[in-house]
């Protein structure tokens, strides 16, 4: 198992094992913070009471470490790792919701026979587990548990959801009772009895509703940088990644104001005019000092890496090629770990979905039966409307962000309808959402978007190349403050972020953020419809796929779709 | 030929309240009961739709989730629903498929559940023939709905069965009874404080279920017991949050009072294990399940007197009913229980004669034993 997550942590690997609750730690090191042995892992305190296997950073330990050491706390490392090991002594369970980071650690209890599975509270990094037989197995990337001999079972069912979302949506992965524990929950494993239990760490409380637009650009201000402040410790290189969008330059500047001698910023730019982000680079990179780094990606690129790509992947995804590219180029930069944008479009309505939603709510009025035979005869983009047809709130978040409809995906997979339908509409616990509003599109891009897709993606092909991605826009703090910001203000659609865009006005150059919305986007559908496999409509099998690679090629669908294809295809 | 029978239901899996609740373990004794004398049977939901459906309650081959579709419902109900032996109406509002089907499959019989307030009360024409001509049997939650079924309606006692609700046969029951770390930790809270607990829906439009008065309970009660606190759990609209949030600022109990908005279900017996005092001096219960859920974990439960909840406790074996007008009676029982609270022997033993009484094994007997002897049968 421990092999088979290698190439997210080459520094270190260990092993710890305690035969009398018949439990093994193994790990993989990545070293940023104290590079030296002392951060060796499996760790644990001075007694050996409590171990641990920790993947992640914690910002504030040393905020944190004081407060113990003041409590009689000793250390052996300079470690965030040996932090949490006395935050949990000193304070037990409580210490979760006092860790500010990406996180996802195994903690044994020893004395008290108990491990805790814990990961962060916006689930930026995974962590998985199995539980059959009175038996708990766990890692931070499926392929891990797939080398184990206890949770190698493929889930068939993967092929559904990866076909209606684009990837596999938490819960689920491609293997049978393999789930990702959910973000800002732990899970607490009862060694004697081999019971466990799954709750949230999250401490009650809500915060003050901020009214005032002016305060509400203040704290917006105030709180992100300190969260780039933050995010910016380690003991090794740190980067930022530049797209050349609003969300990246934002935090390319803070970050420049924050840490001028180390900074460095790696880009990517095409020969592909229409992708060309480079104007609106080069107009923050002069503002910046430290190293910069630009990357041309071609089209020879893609098909030379693309092996490569489909191998890092974790679980099949229609996104992270981006990332990967970025990633490797960080890397090869001399970057283990980077700053990155991800978060602010769903935090502040940068998404269509935040307009979009509101048609919903009118379409939603209309009897469900009327929808259910659009995908018949109905040309692609319009096929989803189908999503209409169920009563569930996740159709309507695939009527805003899915890619194949119900019957479409019957057809593909040669499968009924019906248990198509109750593969995508289980009994998942997705709130009711009703407003239809811009709250209920962020919790949609938020929870589900973001979650199954972004970040899934950015972690696995930045761990792809060793590198850690830092996603200020998501830390707890600046997270909680935005998400108090009364709606009005927050999702003020005369312009998708405005809120965001106004309250760094002073330092973001206009040409950045007064233009139609880009994003990290790669000329894919150029390169797909060129790339010979993808675009062999023989190398397909089944009738409706082989239908669908000539409309691609007619031009009239979007990459994403095709790209799932092609991977299914592969693990046919 | 194997019998069929048809639970029509509203919304039973995608809201939870009590006759929600009821209705699930309703269900799970007919799946139950049918799988064991091969009869037919199937759970009718108008407002769920199939994707809803909580699978352990009910398997996917015995429930229908209309999804809303009420002309659906009505087409099956003629076409299909005319078929059964027996229709079970989940409630009142169910009314008008029982008439039609009555007229036209006289022979099938009609039963009502009767819950709580949406009987105690004049009721629109469709509904009284209901009660009145059409229903063979109505099932009331407890002897209190009964007496207003008679009272209300006048409907003969014998066409009224009294059928306590029970249990959840999902609601874990804890084996040790110590507070849960998790939860002590998510409200800042510690073994020394005394804990008193209401779990409801808090509607601006039910002004009856007596928070109220526990709150300003707890303002007097703070002097007294400093460690206390309130955590008033549920669900609450936007109206009610805001009049009770400006009540407990006004009290000047912010400190004291916690709302934890919706608790999941998975998490309900820890919030019982979590507090000392469950108390909910509501008027107009027709059972009360969540007094049985409360015993269930050892949680001893104080209710009003004059509606249903006294049937949950037993007419007073099991826990205190106070007059809910009465503010005094009502401090005074709080103090008493706080003062002395349960050992843990004792809340083992309010558990298990709570599970002795309303428990899903001999529920399912009982309304075995219902069919059967149903005259028609």
């Amino acid at each position: 198992m421990c092999s088979s997550l290698k190439h997210g942590g080459p520094d270190d690997e260990g092993l710890y094992s305690d035969a009398e609750n018949g439990l093994v730690f193994g790990h993989r090191r990545l070293a940023i913070i104290d590079l030296s042995k002392n951060g060796h892992q499996p760790m644990a305190d001075l007694e050996q009471k409590i171990w641990i296997t920790f993947n992640g950073e914690i910002y504030n330990y040393l905020e944190l470490k004081e407060k113990l050491l003041n409590l009689g706390a000793r250390f052996h490392s300079n470690t965030d790792t040996e932090v949490i090991i006395h935050a949990y002594i000193n304070w037990g369970i409580g210490a979760f919701s006092m860790l500010r980071g990406l996180f996802a650690f195994a903690l044994y209890d020893k004395q008290r026979g108990q491990t805790y599975l814990v990961r962060d509270s916006s689930g930026i990094k995974p962590l998985y587990y199995h539980i059959k037989d009175g038996n708990l197995s766990f890692a931070s990337e499926v392929r891990a548990l797939k080398a184990s001999e206890t949770a190698n079972i493929t889930d068939e069912n993967w092929k559904v959801r990866f076909l209606a979302f684009g990837h596999i949506p938490e819960p689920y992965t491609t293997l049978k009772n393999v789930y990702s524990l959910p973000k800002g929950e732990f899970l607490c494993w009862y060694h004697k009895k081999n019971t466990y239990e799954i709750h949230s760490y999250h401490i009650a409380g809500k915060r003050l509703e901020i009214t005032d637009i002016g305060e509400a650009k203040g704290a917006i201000l105030a709180s992100l940088s300190s969260a780039v402040t933050r995010q910016l410790i380690a003991d090794a290189p740190i980067g930022v990644f530049l797209s050349g969008g609003t969300d990246s330059s934002i935090i390319s500047l803070l970050a420049n104001g924050q840490k001028h001698t180390q900074l460095k910023t790696v880009s990517i730019f095409f020969n592909e005019k229409e992708y060309d982000e480079r104007m609106y680079q080069s107009l923050i990179l002069k503002k910046i000092e430290g190293e910069k780094f630009a990357h041309l990606v071609k089209q020879k690129d893609f098909e030379e890496f693309l092996p490569e790509i489909l191998k890092d992947m974790d679980m099949p995804t229609t996104d992270g090629i981006n990332t990967w590219f970025i990633s490797k180029y960080a890397h090869e930069d001399g970057l283990k770990a980077v700053l990155s944008g991800v978060g602010a479009d769903e935090l502040f309505g940068g998404y269509p979905s935040f307009r979009r939603i509101k048609y919903l709510k009118n379409a939603r009025r209309l009897p469900a039966f009327l929808f259910r035979t659009a995908e018949m005869y109905s040309s692609d983009p319009y096929k989803k409307v189908s999503f209409l047809g169920y009563n569930h709130p996740l159709a309507d978040y695939l009527l805003l962000r899915g890619h194949f409809a119900p019957m479409e995906i019957a057809r593909i997979l040669d499968t009924g309808l019906n248990s198509v339908e109750d593969i995508l509409f289980d009994n998942r616990q997705v709130p009711r959402l009703n407003r239809y509003d811009e709250a209920d599109a962020a919790w949609f891009e938020l929870n589900l978007y973001m979650q199954n897709q972004l970040l899934h993606d950015t972690d696995i092909m930045g761990m792809a190349h060793g590198l850690e991605v830092r996603v200020p826009f998501l830390d707890e703090d600046f997270k909680a403050i935005t998400e108090s910001i009364m709606p009005s203000i927050r999702f003020d659609q005369s312009q998708p972020k405005k809120l965001l865009i106004d309250s760094f006005t002073n330092m973001l150059p206009k040409p950045v953020w007064d233009r139609s919305k880009m994003g990290f986007t790669f000329p894919l559908k150029q390169w797909m419809r060129e790339h010979r496999e993808i675009n062999n409509e023989n190398a397909y099998s089944g009738k409706k796929t082989r239908a669908i690679v000539r409309e691609f090629k007619n031009n009239s669908m979007h990459w994403s779709k095709i790209f799932a294809l092609y991977q299914l295809q592969m693990h046919a | 030929m194997p019998k069929k029978i048809i639970l029509f239901t509203l919304r039973t899996f995608s809201t939870t309240g009590g006759i929600q609740k009821m209705t699930r373990t309703l269900g799970y004794s007919l799946t139950n009961i049918s799988k064991q004398k091969n009869w037919d049977f199937k759970l009718w939901s108008l407002y769920d739709s199939r994707y809803d459906l909580m699978k352990r309650y009910v398997e996917p081959e015995n429930f229908v989730g209309f999804g809303r579709n009420k002309i659906k419902m009505g087409w099956d109900t003629l076409t299909k629903g005319t078929k059964a032996d027996v229709v079970i109406l989940s409630h009142i509002n169910l009314a008008m498929l029982g008439i039609v089907i009555k007229v036209l499959k006289p022979k099938c019989r009609i039963w009502l559940i009767a819950h709580g307030i949406e009987v105690w009360r004049p009721l629109n024409i469709s509904k009284q023939i209901l009660i009145k001509k059409i229903a063979d049997k109505i099932i009331c939650v407890s002897s209190f709905t009964k007496d207003q079924m008679t009272y209300w309606h006048q409907v003969k006692p014998e066409k009224c069965v009294v059928l306590n609700n029970v249990i959840d046969p999902f609601i874990k029951h804890p084996e040790e009874f110590e507070k849960p770390d998790y939860l002590l930790n998510r409200y800042g809270l510690s073994e020394q404080n005394q804990i008193v607990f209401t779990l409801t829906r808090l509607a601006s439009s039910e002004q009856y279920k007596g928070y109220e008065q526990v709150i300003k309970a707890i303002s007097t009660l703070k002097t007294k017991f400093p460690h206390i606190k309130y955590i008033l759990g549920g669900p609450y609209d936007k109206l009610e949050e805001k009049r009770i949030k400006d009540l407990i600022k006004r009290l000047d109990i912010e400190q004291q009072v916690i709302m934890t908005g919706y608790i999941k279900e998975s998490e309900l017996s820890d919030y019982f294990l979590l507090a000392d005092l469950f108390v909910l001096p509501s008027k107009k219960e027709g059972f009360g399940i969540v007094f049985i859920e409360a015993l269930s974990c050892g949680l001893p439960v104080v209710c009003g007197n004059a509606d249903g909840s006294v049937d949950a406790i037993r007419s007073g074996e099991l826990g205190t009913a106070i007059n809910v007008d009465d503010q005094d009676q009502l401090e005074t029982t709080i103090i008493a229980q706080l003062e002395n609270p349960l050992t843990i022997k004792e809340r083992e033993n309010l558990q298990v004669r709570s599970l002795r009484y309303f428990n899903e094994n001999d529920y399912y007997k009982n309304i075995l034993q219902l069919i059967t002897n149903d005259s028609g049968n």
